[in-house]
């Protein structure tokens, strides 16, 4: 297991290692001199100088990396050239919010799917079965924006349930904080909704099929009682690992519906970071994105390995 | 607008359609999003009124000396910043040196030789020629006054100001929200306690914001939106499409005269009379837009009876072109630049159509516009769409129209369009004290504008202000004198004397 593990963290500090080298060359990906494409024409070659000092670009790449990467474990993502704030004040603000809207969506996704599997594997080809099933296709083939935008016309600005866009954080009270991801995140629940309950009742019709429950039945146990303690656990492997590998492109998902709910998560502040060439921040929102996306994922199989030991022996 | 007395009290959000980079007048970048925030937050020393005459604010008088090369400001006083410090001769003297020597502002005060205390609270301007429209000057982002606290710390990020809302909260791409300045120097103002701004970039983001209660006031630039918002009676609204003031921001083509082979007057006449502006009011104005073939819109003091621009002639267009082309190589080839928007694509994707009809041969590009704005400046471009030219006088555009600067490497006359005689009629406008004069200048300018063909003239910008039912006076300010002060103009407007219903 111990070896398992150590395996496991040697390769995820691996690729941690090659995005950090990734999101370093973005800025020496710029033609030309790096403070023009950041600062423009018009700046003072004080500003520029500045620059220079702060990207360390008078020394060999090597030593700007290793500038760079020391700064970054020291927090120290540069300065905004667009807002002057610190990148990481900028991402420390941003990144709740992705994390908020994963975290609501993934909890709706499975209050909603597990429910509706745990029903249809019970009376499989039956008319809910059917209903459920067929809805399903409906909700993954339907991309997140198109239900972004039916959401707002309908609930935000037919009914004024909710608002159409902005954000309210935690700290203004639940309910308002509520209020403004609570359409997101049932954008982003949609299609995680149709996977999850797609999984998870194929799995229960064949564990309901097992010897075992055959035996929980015959020894008088109430369906409830055999459908929550006996044939959900077994059969929720494949949920565990869509949920798993879903939640990395539910970081993209998000990025689309902060766009369109005005989110000023991560994607959203990315968007606006690349449109106004503010390089610094785009450099450390991408470093931050993807090294968020891989430890998840890490994060996902050390929690496999514990759930399946076939996986640990393998 | 509302003759109501005006209630304090209340929150207010505003929908606005950027973000800004800052809160510093001369390092920062303020479009229209940029004097709505430093409208609650500053002062500037004059105003706009509603007849186009600048009166002053925070200054008591600007006064000129016989040959208008010397303007003596004096502050009001008692007037304190949101600091608690006071506003005096040394902190507008402080301001106006950050402005002079800054790389992004000093052009616009180029004229400006000196700036002295002349007393406790009085300030001499020296220009190094008579500059009649100054005081005008001091009506736009030269003239924020901030406190000192913010200007030696060079703080972009919390304004310090005398304005009518204080700093609380700015969180970019997010929100800025200010509170009521309870020591406000005009008495009674502003009415409202708190104003949160939210930059929502998309116009059909904004209008949903607007149309489900999320925001309360939206400016929008979208010639679909403003007549959907016109036309829906929840909605109050106020456009800025028939003022006449100064000068309105215009939507036109730049050609950049010194790449060929625009550097050619008869491919720029061909292009000329390619464009028809009317056919693509028509098509993409939703019955806001009306075109303009000026640098001065209809009813413009300044706008020539007949300024003699080419209107639309395929038929003459093709002939010059045919005339043109053997002197490029057979063929007219050129690039057609724009910021990445759905409705200027299909703008110019109409543009393309005409041009090549006539014989041309257009390609489009769509860049972003930061890197946009850099080529323009350095004349990496032959044609590019642009918005521009809102001014509360035309000498404040002598910068963008002047041959003194369309030279690299920052050249701020974009089109590099050289002409002597603008100059002249230029310097006219700018020194002549008569208004007749000045008004023939600017009538010169832009016959000479329409012979040179460095613009091809579209529209006039469109510009919106829609509040819901309960925001009362948004387009309706006081100036201190008691005279009507500019309304709502190029996407700006100032919250100072906003109310809400109960």
């Amino acid at each position: 297991m111990a070896r398992y593990l150590g395996g496991r963290v040697v390769q995820l500090i691996v690729i941690i290692f090659f995005i950090s080298v990734v999101a370093f060359l973005l800025v020496h990906l710029l033609p030309g001199d790096p403070t023009y494409s950041i600062l423009g024409p018009n700046d003072t070659p004080a500003a520029r100088a500045e620059l220079l000092r702060q990207l360390g670009l008078n020394k060999s790449v090597p030593a700007q990396y290793w500038t760079w990467i020391s700064n970054v474990f020291h927090g120290n993502l540069g300065i905004s050239f667009l807002t002057h704030q610190t990148v990481a004040n900028a991402i420390s603000v941003a990144f709740p919010i992705d994390l908020e809207l994963i975290i609501l969506s993934q909890l709706l996704a499975f209050l909603v799917a597990i429910p509706m599997a745990l029903v249809a594997a019970m009376h499989p080809n039956r008319l809910f079965d059917r209903i459920a099933t067929t809805s399903t296709y409906a909700m993954l083939a339907v991309p997140t924006f198109v239900i972004a935008v039916l959401l707002v016309l309908v609930v935000a600005v037919k009914i004024h349930i909710f608002p159409a866009t902005g954000y309210n954080p935690l700290s203004m009270g639940l309910w308002s904080n509520l209020k403004t991801v609570l359409l997101p995140s049932i954008s982003l629940a949609v299609g995680s909704v149709a996977i999850y309950y797609r999984l998870l009742r194929a799995d229960m019709i064949a564990t309901l099929q097992e010897d075992f429950i055959t035996m929980a039945r015959a020894k008088g146990l109430s369906t409830r009682y055999i459908l929550l303690r006996h044939a959900l656990r077994p059969s929720s492997f494949a949920l565990l690992a869509g949920a798993g590998l879903s939640i990395g492109s539910l970081f993209t998902g998000a990025f689309v519906v902060e766009i369109l709910f005005q989110l000023p998560g991560i994607g959203f502040q990315l968007i606006q970071a690349i449109d106004s060439r503010d390089y610094l921040v785009v450099q450390g929102m991408a470093l931050v994105a993807a090294v968020a996306y891989v430890v998840i994922n890490f994060g996902v199989d050390i929690m496999f390995t514990f759930l399946d030991p076939r996986i640990r022996r393998g | 607008m509302s003759t109501a007395t005006p209630r304090d009290g209340g929150s207010l959000i505003v929908g606005v359609s950027s973000e800004i980079d800052g809160f510093l007048p001369s390092q920062s970048h303020f479009d229209n999003t940029g004097y709505i925030y430093a409208n609650s937050v500053f002062d500037t020393l004059t105003a706009v009124a509603a007849d186009g005459s600048i009166r002053p604010l925070l200054a008591s008088s600007v006064v000129p000396n016989v040959d208008m090369t010397q303007w003596t400001v004096t502050l009001r006083p008692n007037i304190t910043f949101h600091d608690g410090s006071p506003l005096n001769a040394t902190v507008v003297v402080e301001n106006m040196h950050a402005i002079i020597t800054s790389a992004l502002t000093a052009q616009a005060v180029a004229f400006l030789s000196g700036v002295k205390a002349s007393g406790d609270m009085s300030v001499v301007f020296t220009c190094n020629e008579p500059i009649v429209a100054f005081p005008a000057y001091l009506a736009t982002q030269v003239a924020y006054i901030i406190a000192l606290s913010q200007l030696e710390k060079q703080d972009a990020q919390v304004p310090v100001g005398t304005g009518p809302f204080s700093y609380v909260d700015w969180e970019p791409n997010d929100h800025f929200t200010v509170a009521k300045n309870p020591h406000y120097w005009r008495p009674g103002l502003p009415h409202l306690d708190q104003v949160t701004y939210r930059p929502i970039i998309s116009d059909e983001s904004r209008e949903s914001s607007l149309r489900s209660n999320t925001i309360d006031l939206m400016v929008s630039h979208d010639p679909g939106i403003i007549r959907d918002l016109q036309n829906n009676s929840s909605y109050q609204q106020v456009t800025d499409l028939h003022q006449t003031i100064g000068q309105p921001d215009m939507d036109f083509i730049i050609l950049n005269v010194e790449s060929d082979p625009l550097s050619d007057l008869t491919v720029r006449q061909a292009l000329a009379y390619a464009t028809n502006p009317l056919e693509i009011t028509k098509l993409f104005g939703d019955d806001v837009l009306v075109p303009n073939t000026s640098l001065f819109p209809p009813g413009s003091i300044y706008r020539a009876t007949d300024n003699g621009y080419p209107s639309y002639d395929l038929a003459k267009a093709k002939r010059l072109v045919a005339q043109a082309a053997p002197a490029h190589g057979g063929s007219l080839k050129l690039s057609l630049v724009d910021i990445p928007d759905p409705r200027q694509a299909l703008i110019i994707q109409a543009l393309q159509s005409m041009w090549q009809d006539a014989g041309f041969t257009v390609s489009l590009n769509q860049i972003q516009q930061v890197t946009y704005i850099d080529n323009l400046v350095e004349g990496q471009f032959q044609a590019a769409a642009d918005e521009q030219f809102g001014a509360p006088d035309p000498d404040l555009n002598y910068v963008w129209l002047s041959p003194t600067t369309a030279n690299p490497p920052i050249a701020l006359n974009f089109a590099r369009n050289k002409d002597p005689k603008i100059e002249t009629a230029l310097q006219q406008g700018r020194t002549h004290s008569d208004p007749s004069a000045r008004i023939e200048a600017y009538q010169t300018v832009d016959k000479l504008l329409s012979q040179d063909l460095p613009y091809l003239w579209i529209s006039r910008a469109p510009w919106s202000i829609t509040g819901t039912d309960t925001v009362m006076n948004f387009a309706n300010p006081i100036l201190p004198d008691g005279t009507k002060a500019q309304g709502f103009s190029g996407g700006v407007f100032t919250p100072v004397p906003i109310w809400l219903k109960a």
